[in-house]
């Protein structure tokens, strides 16, 4: 599953590097063949059997199921239950699903977030108990910070996420994230509202979730957790 | 893409990895290949140089495919009485402290059906492995859709969950006949934290608290000993078989991760007390 993530590394490389040949190009121009150059002549067909992620409504792959109508976006995040149905909006941010969320992570230069909770050893249980937790499965590519989609992250996770995203996207507000966990799941709706609040413009939320994707039959990979304070 | 080195560190403040899962919801092969991976794993560290058989008709066990409340699934084992069961273990595969409970039986059991609730952390597989007298393992398996078991809140008030903790009823179910096997229902009051529900006024992970041991006895003989973990649900029940010789009582004890001892004595037959 690594491999995948070393495929995409080294697919974006050699784009990059045939583009730069191919235009000869100075400096200047250097930069505008490097933001097209991941995108080969294949993923170029991919892309456009996909509808633009911006432009796609949140119903267009996976409508509402009737009887379970999506409950209305709360005014500030979201406190109550995880795991309970979530909006089929999210206010200054689009809605993204499986298909055009592969795309655009081949087109794009993007930063995907996972906000699942990770598994937590209580610390009084005792030493002779089995603890075992699951491999956690991700979209490969993406940091994990657990928490970051709580509804009241304290104070310090929450300045965490804000300087790690602003660490990685190298303080670029314009760049796109990606910010998913598990389908019906509020921490990436809460996730992705952060990211908003904090002033990013191009804020995904992916709210089918590794199980969404896998559905979709696209790869995965093994991920640890970052060192959250 | 954001291709940051994964940090290799245990994590920190989250809710449980149950709850929300880190279980990916599958329905396909490759699903059903994570799954026998799992339980390899499982039986490797469980049941360490040990085979497990496979259930050879020995035991069954019953749950719902898709539960109500994954806080609350009630779990049923049945050993079918063709060879004779010294114990029997619950595996819940997905849970991150897999093993949720193990029961020895003692000579005044009829250890042919038991019934438990347990917390269920994601989709999950269920094993329940009998153990015969001479030291076999057999396996038998549900697969169980629930999600949110471990972490979901005990009640709104700990303080309140608390307060009345230890308290037992048992309630007998069918007639009583002197040497014929019946059934049944212990309840216990206790909030069995799993140290995985946050507090949702202080927002603080309750401590885990929860039963560890429970020994039920009739006239001084072993009905069995049960080794729990944080998987039983929140206010335990346990409805189990036994075979009363005389009328007599039943003395259940109890003790929890705090090495709280609580201890009952029931008449059999006869009306609980409250």
């Amino acid at each position: 599953m690594r491999l995948s993530v070393a495929g995409i590394i080294f697919g974006a490389l050699a784009g990059h590097l045939t583009a730069a040949a191919h235009t000869g190009a100075g400096a200047t121009d250097q930069g505008q063949a490097a933001a097209t150059a991941v995108v080969t002549a294949a993923e170029h067909a991919a892309l456009a059997q996909q509808p633009a992620p911006a432009e796609q409504p949140a119903s267009a792959e996976h409508p509402v199921p009737a009887g379970h109508s999506a409950p209305p976006e709360p005014p500030g995040f979201w406190t109550g239950p995880v795991n309970d149905p979530v909006p089929a909006t999210i206010k200054g941010g689009k809605i993204i699903h499986a298909g055009a969320l592969a795309a655009l992570l081949k087109a794009k230069d993007v930063v995907l977030i996972d906000v699942s909770n990770a598994p937590r050893r209580p610390e009084n249980l005792p030493a002779s108990t089995t603890w075992l937790p699951l491999p956690h499965q991700a979209i490969p590519g993406a940091i994990w910070i657990p928490g970051a989609g709580l509804g009241e992250p304290p104070p310090p996770l929450d300045r965490y996420f804000r300087e790690r995203l602003a660490k990685v996207t190298g303080n670029d507000m314009a760049r796109p994230l990606v910010v998913y966990c598990h389908e019906r799941c509020w921490l990436s709706w809460n996730g992705a509202k952060r990211a908003i609040q904090y002033g990013y413009r191009n804020v995904y939320w992916f709210p089918d979730g590794i199980e969404g994707w896998r559905k979709a039959k696209l790869p995965v990979t093994v991920t640890e957790p970052e060192a959250t304070p | 893409m954001g291709l940051n080195k994964p940090t290799l560190l245990a994590v920190m403040l989250t809710g449980c990895a149950l709850l929300t899962g880190g279980h990916p919801v599958f329905a396909d092969e490759e699903a059903d290949q994570d799954r026998a991976a799992r339980w390899k794993q499982l039986q490797e560290s469980l049941f360490p140089h040990r085979q497990v058989l496979d259930s050879g008709g020995i035991i069954t066990v019953d749950a719902p495919p898709r539960a109500l409340d994954a806080a609350l699934v009630p779990v049923e084992l049945h050993m079918t009485g063709k060879t004779a069961v010294k114990g029997v273990y619950l595996v819940i595969d997905d849970n991150p402290a897999p093993m949720a409970a193990h029961f020895v039986f003692g000579p005044t059991a009829d250890p042919r059906d038991l019934k438990l609730r347990v917390r269920v952390n994601a989709y999950t597989n269920i094993h329940a492995i009998a153990e015969t007298q001479d030291g076999q393992l057999h396996a038998a398996t549900q697969f169980v859709k629930a999600a949110g078991g471990c972490s979901a809140p005990a009640g709104p008030d700990d303080t309140a969950a608390l307060a009345d903790m230890g308290r037992m009823k048992l309630r007998l179910m069918g007639d009583f006949n002197a040497g014929k096997p019946m059934q049944a229902q212990l309840m216990i009051r206790h909030p069995n934290f799993n140290g995985m529900q946050m507090n949702q006024v202080t927002r603080y992970f309750t401590p885990a608290r929860f039963i560890r041991t429970i020994d039920a006895t009739y006239d001084g003989a072993q009905v069995f000993h049960l080794d729990a973990d944080i998987s039983l649900s929140t206010d335990p029940v346990i409805t189990f078989g036994f075979v009363p010789r005389a009328k007599g009582q039943m003395k259940v004890v109890a003790q929890d991760s705090n090495n709280a001892t609580f201890a009952h004595s029931f008449d059999v037959p006869g009306t609980p007390p409250g």
